[in-house]
């Protein structure tokens, strides 16, 4: 393997952590809750896209749908279990979120089998040439989705009336709250967005390793909190930096670490590194 | 025969238990890495013995590595609080587990087999677990009622207030991770000895959360809590094939629950329960 | 007199914000000081610069002829300061009695393993009870701070702060939530613990307490200091009425409804 080629890799997979981190790094900003649940909302986006797309026999088709009905099934999750113990220590929503992660996987386990399934036609298979380097057209769907999806928020963010809000209710929930804006309605928005762009990655890695198994959410998830920390938590900028950074760190680390650690464990060598350099992350909030 | 097996591994799973209870009961730092020292521990002691050292020697030994790793960890929780914590001490966690694969010298994915008997026989080894159980009780109970439990819990509470009472947070927490890592390391050397064989799945994630849900249903720093709670979890997968079946999704919705509900676990319920009866006794 | 600690050259920038800049001060052996100012002008930020739980850009402080700014907060408790905030932090989980006997077992907490090492916490108890008594509120000793209105818990607080058994004692407003009387006799108080040789530093929006029981005053506004001396003298100086009392000047004595 050659060093674009690593680079390529990492970079795709850097946009899949982005996908993840965001949505995490988002309900952080607002809510102060590590949502570790986020990594089975991910989960279900993959085994809802990899059903539907057998089902339908079109992937793009079962791909909008799935991010749509995840989004709101976010919303459900975060009203059902997230809103009654918002105003508890911070640590019961954190034990609480890891309650509900474990007992998710658990449940795909019953339902959808132990065993992995997989796409009976595997969409997006065929390679192309970019830039000298061989490319699953799936890699590159991976990066234009996450360059839309996330470049689209920050449009969003930046332009729209609940964009506005939002921002100001991370600012200042209070403040933002005397002016009039809608709290209950932002985290819902909030939640909607995460858990969709959680679905939208989950397809992809769906996709890209034409399997989906129950416990699919752990690692990618553990190094979206590794990431979310790295970025200074519930800073997004910071977070989409330290995304692709991980991802082309693992992809040399691979090479030249693999003696030491498995490739798992490097995005947490990294965060402890850079924790005990800077505790607040590598991009603090302010 | 068979409750010998259940007794030892209640045994172990209470020490282990309140090994976190110090550090995230006692003195407020949440762990989520805490299988990782009782790795340490295990794997310590199994490579000590499978060499021909003497298993009485292992278990100081075992206590000795994991609390080192600890102290080490501990100064990670002098710099990082809350969130941050916990994510670094899953850190942690993932780090062990992604170093112990890659190395020959452990076993990597294969394990250690072949741990030797510790030669005692199994009744004595049970009695010899339940005495190491009494012990870490016992001491939990004082630790609680010691000057230490009082700093700990000024701690746990609001450090910054405890640091304006003269108390050197830094030192006690070191102090709560030395301590809490060196018990998890016993119970560690314990369990190898036990199962006579060790790999790194028994100390990944799931048991760091498995751990956790020992100590959050018992009642977080509560110690008669925790053991009851590490009691009954720890042995109702052998006793019951649907709890051993279901046993993830158990505690999932146990951490839950208890979270939602009552996030003083059972040792708020029974003071509950225990106010309800004497309540109603004086009123008679 | 000797200064027993002393101020110098204290900047605290937070953000944009000059919290305090180049402020100093002495304190006499035995001063009981009044440390007042309008609302932000960085009279808290002093006393927490002074323990340790804000660092100063710039400044020293010294101790009792030990130099403390670099010191973390638990060293310089122990060398002899004792602080009661202004926003109460009880330990919600502990009894009012097992709040101040916890500041009364400074000597046994100083190291964890001596701290592993004792458990008999009688005497910290009886004297907790005793200072829960002097500042007047034996009667909750055994209540919960969730139980306690704002002006008990203002003066555990100041009880916590004594049993330290500090050289000087740093009030962040204690009179604050207390009714006229009970902040008469908490000054009262305060003024025999002085007497009877704790130095005080006073925060203090009720002036006229503070004119009744301070024999020195600091006067800061937005992060300056206006004013330093004999009280009577620094109320007189124009530059501290305006600041302090805005634009119409009163009389100290009448001013407490204006600043409050
Ligand atoms: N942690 C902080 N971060 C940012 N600004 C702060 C912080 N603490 C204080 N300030 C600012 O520093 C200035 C001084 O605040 P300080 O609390 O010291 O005033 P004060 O004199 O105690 O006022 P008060 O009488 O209202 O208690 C204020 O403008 C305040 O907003
Ligand atoms: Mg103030």
């Amino acid at each position: 393997m050659n060093y674009s080629d690593l680079l390529v890799q990492g970079l795709v997979e850097g946009c899949i952590y982005a996908l993840i981190a965001v949505g995490l790094t988002l309900v952080y900003g607002l809510l102060r809750i590590l949502h570790i649940a986020h990594a089975g909302i991910f989960t279900l986006g993959a085994y809802v896209g990899l059903l539907l797309t057998n089902e339908t026999g079109s992937f793009a088709a079962a791909f909008v749908i799935t991010i749509v009905a995840v989004g709101f099934f976010g919303m459900a999750f975060y009203r059902l279990f997230y809103e009654p113990i918002l105003n508890k220590p911070p640590h019961v929503a954190l034990i609480a979120s890891i309650g509900l992660f474990v007992a998710m996987e658990e449940i795909y386990r019953l339902i959808f089998g132990a065993t992995s399934i997989s796409f009976l036609a595997p969409p997006l298979k065929d390679t192309v040439e970019v830039a000298g380097v061989r490319l699953e057209e799936g890699r590159i769907v991976v990066v234009i989705l996450a360059v839309v999806l996330i470049g689209g928020l920050a449009l969003l963010a930046g332009r729209t009336r609940i964009g506005i809000a939002w921002r100001a209710t991370v600012s200042d929930a209070a403040m933002a709250e005397s002016f009039g804006i809608d709290l209950a309605r932002v985290r819902y928005i909030n939640f909607f967005v995460a858990s969709a762009l959680a679905a939208a990655a989950g397809i992809m890695v769906a996709l890209l390793l034409n399997q989906v198994i129950p416990t699919m959410g752990g690692v990618p998830a553990y190094k979206a909190l590794a990431i979310i920390v790295l970025g200074g938590l519930g800073n997004v900028k910071g977070t989409l930096i330290a995304a692709l950074a991980l991802g082309v760190i693992e992809s040399f680390g691979t090479i030249y670490l693999d003696r030491v650690l498995d490739r798992d464990a490097i995005a947490f060598a990294f965060l402890i590194v850079v924790l005990m350099i800077r505790p607040q992350g590598l991009f603090a909030r302010r | 025969m068979y409750e010998i097996s259940l007794l030892t591994v209640m045994s172990f799973s209470v020490i282990f238990a309140l090994s976190l209870n110090l550090i995230t009961g006692f003195c407020g730092q949440i762990s989520l890495g805490h299988a990782a020292f009782y790795g340490i521990g295990a794997y310590t002691a199994a490579l000590f013995t499978t060499d021909g050292g003497s298993f009485w020697l292992a278990l100081p030994l075992a206590m000795a590595v994991a609390g080192f790793f600890g102290f080490i960890v501990g100064f990670a929780s002098l710099r990082v609080r809350h969130d941050f914590l916990a994510i670094t001490t899953m850190g942690v966690g993932f780090l062990f587990t992604g170093f112990v694969r890659q190395q020959e010298f452990l076993g990597g994915e294969e394990g250690i087999a072949g741990i030797p008997d510790p030669g005692i026989g199994q009744i004595p080894y049970m009695l010899l677990c339940a005495a190491f159980a009494a012990a870490v009780i016992a001491f939990s109970l004082y630790v609680k009622r010691s000057w230490m439990g009082q700093a700990f819990d000024a701690i746990a509470t609001d450090e910054d207030t405890a640091r304006t009472l003269g108390v050197d947070v830094a030192r006690y927490k070191l102090t709560a991770f030395v301590f809490g890592t060196a018990l998890a390391g016993l119970a560690g050397a314990l369990f190898a000895h036990y199962v006579k064989f060790v790999e790194v799945e028994s100390f990944d994630f799931i048991e760091s959360i498995s751990v956790l849900a020992m100590v959050i249903v018992g009642g977080i720093g509560s110690v008669w809590g925790v053991v009851v709670a590490a009691a009954f979890l720890s042995v109702l997968p052998l006793l019951l094939q649907v709890f051993a079946d279901y046993k993830l999704l158990i505690y999932g919705v146990l951490l839950f629950a208890v979270m939602y509900f009552a996030p003083g676990g059972i040792d708020s319920l029974m003071r509950m329960l225990w106010r309800r009866i004497s309540g109603r006794r004086t009123a008679e | 007199m000797d200064a027993l600690l002393s101020i110098s050259g204290v900047s605290v920038r937070f953000g944009g914000v000059d919290a305090l800049a180049d402020v100093g001060f002495e304190v006499a052996k035995g001063a009981l000081l009044g440390l007042i100012g309008p609302n932000g002008a960085g009279k808290t930020t002093m006393l927490r610069a002074v323990t340790g739980m804000v660092r100063p850009q710039t400044g020293s402080i010294v101790l009792d002829g030990a130099e403390i700014s670099r010191l973390p907060t638990h060293r310089r408790v122990r060398l002899g300061l004792g602080l009661s905030q202004q926003i109460v932090r009880p330990f919600a989980g502990m009894t009012a009695v097992e709040n101040v006997a916890l500041a009364a077992g400074y000597a046994k907490t100083a190291d964890p393993l001596k701290a592993l090492a004792t458990a008999s916490r009688q005497a910290e108890r009886d004297r907790a009870r005793t200072l829960l008594d002097l500042v007047g509120v034996a009667d909750a000793a055994d209540a919960l701070p969730a139980e306690l209105p704002l002006g008990y818990l203002k003066r555990v607080e100041v009880a916590r702060a004594l049993a330290l058994d500090p050289k000087v004692l740093l009030l962040d407003e204690p009179l604050a939530g207390l009714n006229t009387s009970e902040a008469a006799r908490l000054a009262d108080t305060v003024v025999d613990l002085n007497r009877q040789g704790t130095t005080v530093v006073l925060i203090e929006h009720n002036l006229s307490e503070v004119m009744r029981v301070c024999r020195q005053l600091v006067v800061l506004d937005n992060g300056r200091k206006i004013g330093d001396g004999d009280p009577a003298e620094v109320m007189a100086d124009p530059a501290v009425r305006d600041a302090y009392l805005g634009a119409a000047s009163e009389a100290p004595g009448e001013a407490r409804d204006a600043a409050a």
